[in-house]
């Protein structure tokens, strides 16, 4: 069949071409990008935007940035904000359809929430792909726990773990092995000064190094106060974070095995009332502490151990802003019992992409990058988190960050919150019942059983939750 | 009628309205086309989003959870709102935040407007230097408090142990004293704005009553009491509605420095309201506090706009 065309219509037919010529390279070589491996530019001119939490992590992203746009051609625009405005703002977006981002970092406890009302792509077609997941890229190196509570849905993948923070305790190692404390230590106690292997021996440590100005800590008379334990009561999810280590510790939680809920179970009493009694050795003004001020406390010298995230370890370990530095130790939680099971709160964020992007396969391309093998080593190596076994087993790293190996080991332990629907309103339950206890206004009791009131209010409909 | 016909404008209007004269075509126009744009808008950014809340406030909607895609609920969400304690808690703390914050910064607010009244030399400079806290972001102040008070390392800390006072190191992890404090910090800020408002009102004031006050041989505070406060009262009901309908919102400050904590200490209505909506994702609910927040500020206004029609016009 032939197409005649006016001489009149030839100048438009032109322009046209000339535009389609111009304009269509990206799209050409996209098309033919799916018939041979993404190796060379195919999305070359691609500009994503990406949002994530304002964290070390994303910062060296953002520098290690100018290498894949020069592996792959493609831009991307990284803004960062504080939990609460990415959250909001990648909920809007979702909600809108207008594709503001092509891909995210997502709390991980926003995952049922996204994937149940349809906001993220699955990537399973993509990870199933030898064009598009190489051999090269050594999946199983993730660490399977944590890239499956991040990213995978009712056994659907949605993305990788863009961050892996994971709670563990920190003590000071230099009070913990100084031999005048430990005998002292002893004769008060009679069992021998280590970093804390139950919550009763937690609390008993952090007694006994709760000292006044003046007193002796290690030989040295105190300038300042100094307070057995950091912990972080704030009403905030700083609070609920901490909260869940002493409930699971005790064997309580937020749900039972069948997905009701337990928040009041004498277990959780128990907890909760054991965290209260801790308190007593915390520094004034605890109830403002979030996962910040525990940190900034460890940084002043103040405290002697916390239970905290395992990702500020770095700022404790940082010379240039911490007093402490290199007189950290590290270890597991505590357990309620010595026959307890161990417990780590797991805290991670994952990449996804957005389902209204246009630019999916670059958006993947982008994940896929950020998690190689590489990449990651570089992360590392600048202070970030990476979520390979390889890169955590590295033996220079190992040397280089005395808190690399109990990061590993608490990963691999480590328990997610829950995923559902409802964790932003759940939390906000949470935060107050335990902040209401922690500051004293109400009793571990009653605060837990207001809790149980207030959440089964809020998940009218939703119980027994069978995945989470 | 006087008032009319005493300008040029006045007397057209009721040349046209006597006599059944009717406006230039393309003058009406062009009064239409001048107006449209600001109706536009304020129908989009102010009328839409009111009525889009009352009606989500009808319904159960949320973005993440699934099962709440708006459908009806009738007054669900009113009656949940009746019988939610923390509702309650918020609305108590806002109104005594409000009530106490905006007396003192009145009362602060008049003595340092006195003062500067006063004063002949320098008014300027303490003008200037006063405006400085009504012009920071409350989220700086927040911020900037937060480390004021901060247990460890706090200025406040630091002048409570020197001078041994009765006061706990964090004063904003108290739940005796976490409340005060956020009232301290907006009479801190907003003390001074209160006063800027009253020397203006100071300065407008008519110089013969205060003459035949001290003709008449009238002390420093009856001139105060039976001259100067009488004369004042429309500014300073106008200055009291300005700031209580301000304080109302309160949000900024109280999310930096205690999230509404300890407990539930501080968690005044907007910060309460932000929870629901965009922590807990319950949009429905949200809007229902919302428009109850809506109906206190409208009555306000309400008594706003008369105190200020009547000064006007009186």
């Amino acid at each position: 069949m032939s197409i005649r065309i006016k001489r009149r219509a030839w100048p438009c037919v032109a322009t046209a071409a000339l535009v389609a010529v111009v304009a269509c390279p990206s799209y050409l070589a996209a098309g033919a990008s799916a018939q041979t491996s993404a190796g060379a530019h195919p999305y070359a001119g691609v500009t994503l935007n990406f949002i994530g939490e304002e964290t070390t992590q994303t910062d060296i992203l953002k520098k290690l940035l100018p290498e894949f746009t020069k592996e792959t051609g493609i831009k991307v625009n990284i803004e960062e904000a504080p939990y609460d405005t990415v959250v909001q703002k990648e909920i809007l977006d979702f909600s809108t359809h207008k594709a503001s981002y092509d891909v995210e970092s997502m709390p991980y406890e926003y995952l049922g929430s996204y994937a149940e009302n349809g906001y993220i792509q699955p990537i399973d077609s993509y990870l199933n792909s030898p064009k598009w997941t190489p051999a090269s890229f050594d999946k199983s190196d993730i660490i399977p726990k944590l890239w499956m509570d991040a990213s995978n849905w009712k056994g659907k993948f949605y993305g990788f773990p863009s961050e892996s923070p994971v709670m563990m305790m920190f003590y000071r190692q230099d009070l913990f092995s100084n031999p005048a404390e430990k005998k002292a230590f002893m004769a008060k106690y009679h069992y021998p000064l280590a970093p804390a292997e139950t919550l009763q021996q937690y609390s008993d440590i952090a007694q006994f190094f709760t000292r006044k100005q003046g007193q002796m800590l290690a030989g040295k008379i105190l300038t300042h106060n100094f307070y057995g334990v950091a912990t972080a009561a704030k009403r905030h999810i700083a609070t609920f974070c901490e909260w869940l280590n002493y409930a699971w510790d005790y064997g309580g939680g937020i749900f039972d095995k069948q997905g009701n809920l337990i928040n009041n179970s004498a277990e959780n009493k128990e907890a909760l009332t054991y965290w209260v009694g801790l308190t007593k050795y915390a520094p004034p003004g605890y109830t403002t502490y979030t996962w910040d001020e525990v940190t900034s406390a460890f940084q002043q010298g103040i405290v002697a151990e916390a239970i905290t995230w395992g990702d500020t370890a770095s700022a404790v370990e940082d010379p240039s802003q911490s007093k402490v530095a290199g007189e950290m130790g590290y270890a597991d939680i505590p357990k309620a019992s010595a026959s307890g099971p161990l417990v780590a709160h797991y805290g991670g964020w994952s990449y996804v992409i957005n389902r209204d992007s246009q630019n999916k396969d670059a958006a993947y391309l982008f994940m896929r990058w950020a998690l190689s093998g590489n990449v990651q080593l570089q992360l590392a190596e600048l202070g970030g988190l990476p979520a390979r076994t390889s890169t955590f087993e590295d033996k220079a790293l190992n040397a280089k960050f005395p808190y690399w190996k109990q990061e590993l080991s608490s990963l691999r332990i480590s328990t997610p919150r829950p995923r559902i629907p409802q964790f932003g309103a759940i939390a906000s339950d949470l935060e107050l019942g335990l902040s209401k206890a922690l500051a004293h206004e109400e009793s571990p009791s009653t605060a837990l059983d207001n809790v149980q009131k207030a959440m089964e209010q809020t998940m009218k409909g939703a119980l027994p939750v069978t995945y989470q | 009628m006087e008032v009319a016909g005493n300008s040029a404008a006045g007397l057209a209007d009721m040349t046209r309205r006597r006599y059944g004269v009717r406006r230039p075509r393309r003058e009406t126009l062009a009064g239409i086309g001048f107006h449209v744009p600001m109706i536009v808008v304020l129908l989009a950014i102010t009328v839409f989003p009111l009525i889009y809340s009352l009606k989500l406030s009808f319904e159960s909607y949320s973005l993440v959870q699934t099962g709440m895609n708006g459908q009806g609920v009738g007054l669900a969400n009113y009656s949940r709102l009746i019988h939610d304690p923390e509702f309650w808690n918020a609305m108590k703390l806002t109104l005594i935040f409000v009530f106490v914050g905006v007396s003192v910064e009145l009362c602060l607010g008049l003595v340092i407007a006195l003062l500067l009244q006063s004063i002949e030399g320098g008014r300027r400079i303490f003008v200037t230097l006063l405006m400085i806290p009504a012009v920071m972001t409350p989220l700086v102040i927040g911020l900037m408090y937060n480390f004021v008070f901060n247990a460890q390392f706090g200025l406040f800390t630091y002048i409570i142990q020197r001078l041994h006072l009765p006061l706990p190191q964090g004063l904003l992890g108290s739940k005796t004293w976490a409340f005060p404090t956020l009232i301290f910090t907006d009479i801190w800020e907003w003390t001074p704005f209160m006063a800027l408002i009253l020397l203006a009102g100071l300065q407008a004031l008519p110089e013969e009553p205060f003459e035949a006050a001290q003709i008449d041989g009238a002390t420093g505070w009856r001139t105060l009491r039976y001259v100067t406060l009488p004369m004042l009262k429309p500014i300073l009901v106008v200055a009291v509605l300005f700031r209580a309908v301000d304080a109302l919102k309160e949000f900024d400050k109280v999310y930096i420095l205690t999230n509404g904590g300890p407990g539930s200490a501080t968690d005044v209505i907007d910060l309460f309201t932000y929870r629901m909506s965009f922590v807990n994702w319950d949009m429905s609910y949200g809007s229902a506090v919302g428009m109850v927040l809506f109906c206190i500020t409208l009555a306000l206004a309400f008594v706003f706009v008369k105190v200020t029609t009547r000064t006007s016009t009186g």
